[in-house]
């Protein structure tokens, strides 16, 4: 965008305000009130929808929010939105992106169009969740328009531009908007935005679908299977893509009148008589256009140049960019590993290819990867790179990592204390039998202080919240199984608390696989280890247990893959700890919070009352899958929790897989004192809504019954410790409470008749 | 000819005034940064940018939060963290055995520490340069007096340390923002800014040479893409244990009593951090049993779960 500031008279009202780009994306959508937004969080896109949320709490628009169970999830639901007729907006990152992505090619093949917002984000593995382009970069060829923000300011006015674009006669596509994460979606800046949400009405105007599916007079038929015909709808797509180059601009234009805020395809900084040029993209443009301005002081003829709109791609605008620069370096946050550059600098290639006076050289730099700041003396550096070639007339370095380290050679990494032999982690504590009649399992040992023998797996140094529950918890089942244990957790605090490079509290081995996917993870890796073991490559008598480990998100997210794993029987451990919502992200609602709970996704407010819908009950989900054990355990009954860990691992050596289902206390997120988590859970147990039973071949036996013990306590003495669920005490909570009473009511009885009835 | 009015005493060569904050998370750097942004920008009419570093955001952890203010037609264009700040914040000082924190800290530089220390005495304890300006101010002190968080008592000693930013201007931005949310907050938390403001005490600290300038180091790991395991495994697991964590404690920790200890090992079944440390000895009848040996202070955060748990009151909550 160039600063140039257009007659005042003529544009709109606006106000400043200080906003980050995620509230500048939200801000933008609130105004243009789209009808529907699907949307799974994932960081650092995670407020877009989370201040969507509390701006409807708020009574600020109407846009109805659907928490998906996945983005594969919510980019079906806005494929499905799109396709009744509607506007549609979604936010997304990472592998959130890449998690959709076979989605995309269907939005924009069926010519549906819709806004996506990137915050961008490397992607894994190893996991990272700070700035880079490895996630658009898959978008690239998706059919997508795709625009680039590189402050909170663009990233609100490409938000609004983008509904004018996708929209346009002869476009109709999807069109992504994508800004970098955390140095955009987080940072704080002065913007302007329109004062009346009529003036952004207004621009973006009504919302004429072509086609519906939702129109009985017009009945048609939507994504039919094509052959030979294919070619023909990509050859619309193309002239779509084409019709948009002649679009944008346009728009542009008429945005400037309202703004004052001229947009381009591409822009030039003082390129103007460059010899050297840097091609960069996003927030990274400033920093540059900052070290050019230093390097001019010095008398050094150097430019910088970006781009607004990747997609579709501004071949003219680059060529006429560089037309007169002698060496151009092209910076990008992102490899296509094997081409000797990023994929900006592999498009920028072939665009100069296609003029022929362009005599161009071209240095390709990777930079930035994973969320490495970028400072102004990386942008001089590659300047001067280009500028060396300019002078010299040669490119001494094609192709570089920048700010990679070599590292310290002689640095050899220390154990901190000796890794756990197999001895040590067998102290024989606990013992299960099986009666070889009966084949009831006992299980022997299991006293407190006898246990705190057992070497903690999980070392002391790890990075979780004071307080957090999920390591006594997840200790209480490890407690239970002897011998050596690898463990597979999903993403989550869980997972994020344990490995932060180069440290790992893991002392036993680990291995994480993104949270859609873990449980299938762990069933490769028993039936690999299992297959070894068969070929002889592996003692046969070696016993390891294969302990996976997620939270209640990664568990709505990778439900898939988990009844695929328990349909299939692995021998393997599955826990879930669950902490009623996606804390790891910071609080958003997971399918187990319960209704009427305030999250960051379901606030309350004068037009929102929490979470809308009743809790998962995973546990008797996995039940329905027929495997031979299924347990519910909570660490207040921590002896109870150790028992059927270990009754788990000879199941799962035996027979084959264990669901366990934790309730685990986060303190943070729950708003509740850090000491007390044992005491919330404790409540939580007495209240009967989260119950601790086991169900064992089909058998349900309840294992501690707060009712029998006489025990039982009304919901509302756990509600009301915790500062999330404080209001349901309140009378404009009555009918939320009562129906939550109801369904946790219902939920014990089915389950005593259940314990009381072996056909149940 | 208009003549410019200029706001900002001092910039650098970006034409920016910078602010850098030292904090762990929980103590509300993140919201003083984001109050005096807005302060800045809503109030004084600067222009600003405020950000923090980002990671994980456990609680407990330690987190940076910087601002950079400009004169309001000056653009500003700088993404990367204040390495050289005009203004240090240090919301705890127990975070400096872990954290650089006088990274960039030249003569001429002001640093806000809350501690109940002396100025002379954190001079030397944090090896501040000399031609800065220190001013302390207890505001833990006044935050558990005025039942608020430290932020925003740290935010009165910036309004005494900065001459450009005014006391009503954070006053005023404090008010907006604490009405929305918690109007209950708000008097409580202008007592406390009013105090910091008050009750800072400044010292210039004489140009005599006696602690070097730390300059910024940048990205310099051991193991680079020369020596580290490819796939990015870690080979040498559980060495968190060399991770000091006792600056995640928040003013509390827990202490033993042997005589009241029954060695049930109730506290080790609740504690998320693994620092009840047991020992294997013989009982009376010189059988082999558990006994509670100490707890691993390194590592304890402070939740206090093993005394809430402890049927002996052998655990209690002492203030550190």
């Amino acid at each position: 965008m160039t600063t140039e500031t257009l007659d005042k008279q003529q544009t709109a009202e606006q106000k400043t305000v200080v906003l980050n780009g995620n509230e500048m994306a939200a801000t933008a959508a609130s105004q243009i009130n789209y009808h529907v937004m699907g949307y799974f969080p994932i960081t650092p896109s995670t407020a877009i929808p989370e201040e969507i949320d509390l701006k409807k709490a708020a009574g600020e628009h109407q846009i109805h929010m659907i928490a998906a169970d996945g983005e594969h999830g919510a980019a079906g639901i806005c494929f499905g939105a799109a396709a009744a007729g509607g506007r549609v907006i979604n936010a997304t990152a990472s592998n959130g992106l890449l998690y959709s992505i076979e989605q995309l090619p269907v939005q924009s093949g069926t010519r549906l169009p819709m806004v996506l917002n990137i915050a961008n984000r490397a992607v894994s593995g190893p996991l990272n969740i700070k700035c880079d382009h490895s996630d658009i970069v898959y978008a690239l060829s998706a059919g997508w328009i795709i625009l680039m923000g590189k402050d909170p300011q663009e990233v609100y006015d490409l938000n609004l531009m983008a509904v004018r674009i996708g929209e346009a006669e002869g476009v109709r596509l999807p069109v992504i908007v994508s800004f970098d994460g955390f140095v955009t979606s987080h940072q704080k800046r002065r913007s302007l935005i329109f004062n009346d949400v009529k003036t952004v009405q207004d621009f973006v105007g009504e919302f004429t679908p072509k086609i519906t599916v939702v129109d009985p007079a017009n009945p048609v038929t939507l994504g039919p299977y094509m052959n030979d015909d294919l070619i023909n709808n990509r050859k619309q797509q193309s002239m779509a893509m084409d019709r948009a180059r002649e679009v944008i601009p346009k728009i542009f234009d008429e945005y400037a009148k309202i703004s004052g805020r001229q947009f381009s395809m591409v822009q030039a900084y003082r390129m103007e008589d460059a010899e050297a040029a840097l091609f960069i993209l996003n927030s990274s443009t400033s920093t540059a256009r900052e070290a050019v301005d230093a390097m001019r002081k010095e008398g050094k003829k150097v430019g910088v140049v970006s781009a607004s709109v990747i997609r579709p791609f501004p071949i003219k605008e680059i060529q006429e960019a560089f037309k007169n620069c002698k060496a151009i370096c092209i910076a990008d946050r992102q490899d296509t590993y094997g081409t000797g550059g990023g994929a900006m600098s592999m498009e920028i290639k072939a665009a100069l290819k296609e003029d022929p006076d362009n005599k161009s050289l071209v240095l390709s730099r990777i930079y930035g990867l994973g969320g490495l700041e970028f400072y102004i003396e990386d942008a001089m550096e590659m300047l001067n790179d280009a500028l060396d070639a300019s002078t010299s007339g040669k490119v001494n370095v094609p192709f570089e990592y920048v700010g990679a380290y070599e590292g310290d050679e002689s640095y050899v990494p220390e154990f901190a204390e000796p890794p756990l032999t197999v001895e040590d982690v067998t102290p024989n504590i606990i013992t299960t039998e099986r009666d070889p009649e009966t084949g009831e399992i006992k299980v022997k040992g299991a006293i407190t202080r006898e246990l705190t023998r057992m070497p903690k797996r999980i070392a002391p140094g790890h990075g979780a919240c004071p307080g957090c529950g999920i390591v006594p918890s997840i200790n209480a089942v490890m407690r239970g199984l002897e011998g050596p244990v690898v463990v597979l957790f999903h993403t989550g605090c869980g997972m994020i608390i344990g490995s932060g490079y180069p440290f790992s509290a893991h002392r036993t081995t680990y291995i994480h696989n993104l949270f859609q996917n873990g449980a299938a993870t762990m069933a490769g890796i028993v039936e690999m280890y299992k297959e070894r073991q068969r070929r002889g490559e592996i003692p046969r008598d070696q016993d390891i247990t294969f302990l996976m480990v997620t939270g209640d998100g990664g568990n709505d997210i990778g439900m898939g893959p988990t009844i695929g794993s328990a349909l299939r029987n692995h021998n393997m451990i599955f826990i879930e700890y669950d902490n009623e919502g996606y804390m790891n992200t910071g609080h958003q609602l997971s399918f187990s919070t319960p209704l009427g709970h305030a999250t960051s996704t379901s606030h309350i407010g004068p037009a929102q009352k929490g979470k809308s819908t009743q809790h998962k009950d995973t546990a008797q989900i996995m039940a329905a899958c027929h495997i031979p054990y299924v347990f519910t355990g909570a660490e207040c009954n921590h002896v109870d929790l150790t028992k059927k860990a270990a009754k788990a691992q000879l199941i799962a050596r035996e027979e084959g897989f264990v669901y366990g289902k934790l309730l685990s206390a986060c303190p943070l997120n729950w708003r509740s004192n850090e000491s007390k988590g044992r005491e919330i859970i404790q409540a939580a147990v007495d209240s009967c809504f989260f119950p601790l039973y086991e169900i064992e071949h089909g058998i349900t036996k309840i294992t501690y019954d707060p009712e029998a013990k006489g025990k039982r306590v009304p919901v509302l003495d756990w509600l009301k410790q915790m500062g999330k669920t404080k209001h349901m005490g309140k009378p404009d909570y009555e009918a939320e409470l009562k129906s939550f009473e109801k369904e946790v009511e219902r939920r014990w009885r089915r389950l005593k008749a259940m314990a009381e009835n072996p056909l149940l | 000819m208009e003549t410019e009015t200029k706001v900002l005493s001092k910039t650098n060569e970006f034409g920016t005034y910078e602010i850098r904050m030292e904090s762990i998370g929980g103590q509300g750097a993140n919201l003083a940064g984001k109050l005096l942004a807005e302060a800045g920008i809503m109030e004084i009419g600067l222009n600003g940018v405020n950000f923090a570093s980002y990671g994980s955001e456990k609680k407990g952890t330690p987190v940076k939060s910087f601002i950079r203010f400009a004169e309001s037609d000056k653009e500003i264009r700088l993404n990367s963290p204040v390495v050289e700040p005009h203004l240090l914040v240090i919301f705890t000082t127990v975070i400096a055995k872990n954290v650089p924190l006088l990274t960039g800290v030249k003569p001429g530089c002001m640093v806000i520490v809350n501690t109940t220390e002396t100025p002379e005495a954190v001079r030397d304890m944090l090896k501040i340069p000399g031609g800065t300006t220190i001013y302390t101010v207890d505001a833990m002190g006044i935050a558990v007096q005025e039942r608020v968080r430290i932020n925003t008592t740290i935010l009165g000693a910036v309004a005494r340390a900065v001459d450009f930013m005014t006391r009503a201007a954070l006053e005023e931005t404090m008010r907006k923002t604490f009405t929305k949310k918690y109007p209950k907050l708000v008097e409580p938390n202008i007592k406390a800014f009013n105090r910091g403001y008050e009750e800072a005490v400044k010292y210039d600290v004489p140009d005599d040479g006696k602690y070097p300038v730390q300059h910024f180091q940048g990205f310099k790991p051991k193991l680079g893409w020369k020596n580290a395991p490819i796939g990015g495994a870690i080979v040498n697991p559980g060495n968190t244990v060399l991770n000091d964590l006792s600056a995640s404690r928040s003013g509390f920790k827990p202490v033993w009593n042997e005589e009241l200890c029954i060695n049930c090992g109730a506290c080790d079944s609740t504690c998320p951090d693994q620092c009840i440390i047991f020992r294997r000895d013989k009982d009376d009848k010189g059988k082999e049993r558990q006994f509670f040996d100490h707890i691993d202070y390194k590592h304890c955060k402070g939740c206090l779960r093993c005394v809430e748990v402890c049927p002996k009151d052998a655990l209690t909550a002492e203030r550190e």
